[in-house]
């Protein structure tokens, strides 16, 4: 039971250890109820078939929610940065989840996300402005380069730093990753 | 340390160089050794603690950890980005590899300038890691995906040329105004060492064409440019042309390249004179005198330049020193050192 906690994002051995003693003592009915949200969670939750978030129905929450915004579209790369987002509430309009960053050195390439999805339904869905969230990382900046050449005969494309460290620290990141060549001429024109 | 000068003096593989190595990944957060840290740590252990006192207030940690990388403290506070680590025990560090930084590959003379850079810019070393990967990402996507269709290939492409035309120019300002700072010093030590014979000069000969002016925009246009005009062939040579990895340095000896001409003692004083044109450099930018790291390399000095260092160094730089024995030290290098036999540093001896 503790190399399973250890295996989980987040957990070294001695938060494994604290874990695994703690459900020990748990009563055997609350172990079952915990054991079978697990199952349950695996089996019902799929993916929302516009969006790609996490959802137990066709569709999600926020793509069910009327009183959204239809034009504005905001590109993450997982469910959890989604949900970050969505814990600001500063952001009213829909969403798209790529499952993941271009990665070359990991195999992922732009056919293994979610791309031709969301080339479809800029196209059909009248989105007036694309805004990528995606981490300034090497493989976030290459993604949003990619997308912004493809989303451009579409729609407006903008760019939000999501995932940079806050406060002194922008104008470090500034620096070192490409905030202000992908607003310059070529990048997202 | 009670002196400015500490001699650690023993046999080989009593771990001298492991104390001077311990210094300088506190002072700069790498070692001219290992290449990864798992070379660092005791093969039975899973992590190792570097730890040190400067200026008798500053408390500096690193730790280096099998699974989950570095954690660097400072005064018992995790510090969330390890390069604030760098400050209090700037280092400046000489061995007996550095020969090769004149006669090996450009990538050690590269390497080198890389470190003084570091020295004055720690951010430097974030954009040599995000180059780096951008290199190793592109040459996957070559290797990879010959197959996709040749427009979304172009089109990743694309993406990283923006990427590396900004980041390449970064670096290539950053390496050309180190050099152009560090050749007079270094033509200075080069004259002096030489005794009014020899001329050193410093040639940047960057890995893009970098024309005009020393302009942010205009060279990163042109990279950018390059970049897609080598696609084709590096296509067909698997690996990209253009960029700060194939710069290179140049040190020429009256004008001719040390490399290939000079004299093993000649190439011996151009390393020195870089060396000690780091430390000034260094010195002066931040406005403190590095400590000096010379492992196993003084004794390997003729006299006559074992003098000049020491004069160089002066009252000014605090010097950690390792040899295998004391008799090769000039007398003026033994007063006044604090001396260390290694052989009887137990292991709860303090050296501070
Ligand atoms: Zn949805």
């Amino acid at each position: 039971m503790i190399d399973q906690f250890e295996r989980l994002p987040g957990i070294g051995p001695r938060t494994a250890q604290r874990l695994a003693l703690h459900l020990l003592r748990q009563p055997e009915d609350q172990i079952r109820a915990f054991a079978e949200a697990l199952l349950a969670a695996r089996s019902q939750v799929g993916q929302c078939q516009t969006c790609f978030h996490l959802s137990a129905e066709p569709l999600c929450d926020i793509c069910r929610d009327g009183t959204r915004c239809d034009e504005l579209l905001c590109v993450v790369a997982d469910s959890r940065d989604l949900l970050a987002l969505e814990r600001t509430r500063e952001y009213k309009g829909r969403y798209h989840v790529l499952g993941g960053l271009i990665s070359p050195m990991d195999g992922i390439g732009p056919d293994m996300l979610q791309i031709p999805s969301l080339i479809q339904r800029v196209d059909r869905d009248g989105i007036s402005e694309v805004i990528l969230a995606l981490t300034p990382s090497v493989e976030g900046d290459t993604t949003s380069l990619y997308l912004a050449r493809l989303l451009k005969p579409f729609t407006q494309v903008s760019r939000i730093a999501y995932g940079l460290p806050v406060g002194s620290e922008l104008e470090y990141a500034d620096e070192v990753t490409l905030t202000r060549a992908l607003e310059g001429r070529r990048a997202m024109q | 340390m009670t002196e400015n000068r500490l001699l650690v003096i023993g046999p080989n593989g009593i771990g001298k160089s492991n104390l001077l190595e311990a210094v300088e990944l506190l002072g700069s957060l790498r070692s001219h050794r290992a290449s990864s840290d798992q070379d660092l740590i005791h093969w039975e252990e899973q992590r190792a603690l570097l730890r040190a006192i400067a200026d008798d207030t500053e408390k500096l940690e690193l730790e280096l950890r099998r699974q989950g990388g570095r954690q660097a403290r400072r005064n018992g506070k995790t510090l969330t980005r390890q390069l604030d680590l760098i400050g209090p025990l700037r280092c400046v560090g000489f061995s007996a590899l550095d020969l090769n930084l004149v006669r090996g590959e450009p990538a050690l003379r590269r390497q080198w300038l890389d470190r003084v850079v570091q020295q004055l810019e720690p951010i430097y070393s974030d954009l040599i890691s995000r180059f780096n990967k951008l290199l190793r990402q592109r040459s996957q996507l070559w290797r990879q995906w010959r197959h996709i269709p040749i427009h979304e290939r172009d089109s990743l492409l694309d993406a990283f040329d923006v990427q590396m035309a900004l980041v390449s120019t970064r670096i290539h300002r950053r390496r050309s105004r180190a050099l152009a700072r560090l050749e007079p010093l270094a033509a200075r030590w080069q004259e002096t060492l030489s005794k009014h014979k020899e001329r050193l000069r410093l040639d940047y000969q960057p890995g893009s064409q970098l024309e005009g002016e020393e302009e942010e925009e205009p060279w990163r246009l042109a990279i950018e440019t390059q970049l897609l005009g080598q696609r084709s062939e590096e296509e067909r040579l698997g690996s990209c042309r253009i960029g700060p990895h194939r710069d290179e340095v140049r040190l020429l000896l009256n004008d001719s390249e040390a490399r290939r001409f000079g004299s093993a003692g000649q190439q011996r004083t151009v390393v020195l004179a870089l060396k000690l044109a780091e430390l000034e450099l260094v010195g002066e930018l931040c406005g403190e005198p590095p400590l000096l790291l010379l492992d196993d390399v003084l004794a390997e000095l003729d006299p006559g330049r074992q003098l000049l260092l020491l004069e160089a160094v002066g009252e000014k730089h605090q010097c950690l020193v390792s040899a295998t024995h004391l008799e090769g030290f000039q007398d003026e290098w033994q007063q006044r050192s604090q001396i260390i036999e290694a052989g009887s540093l137990n292991r709860s001896e303090e050296v501070r």
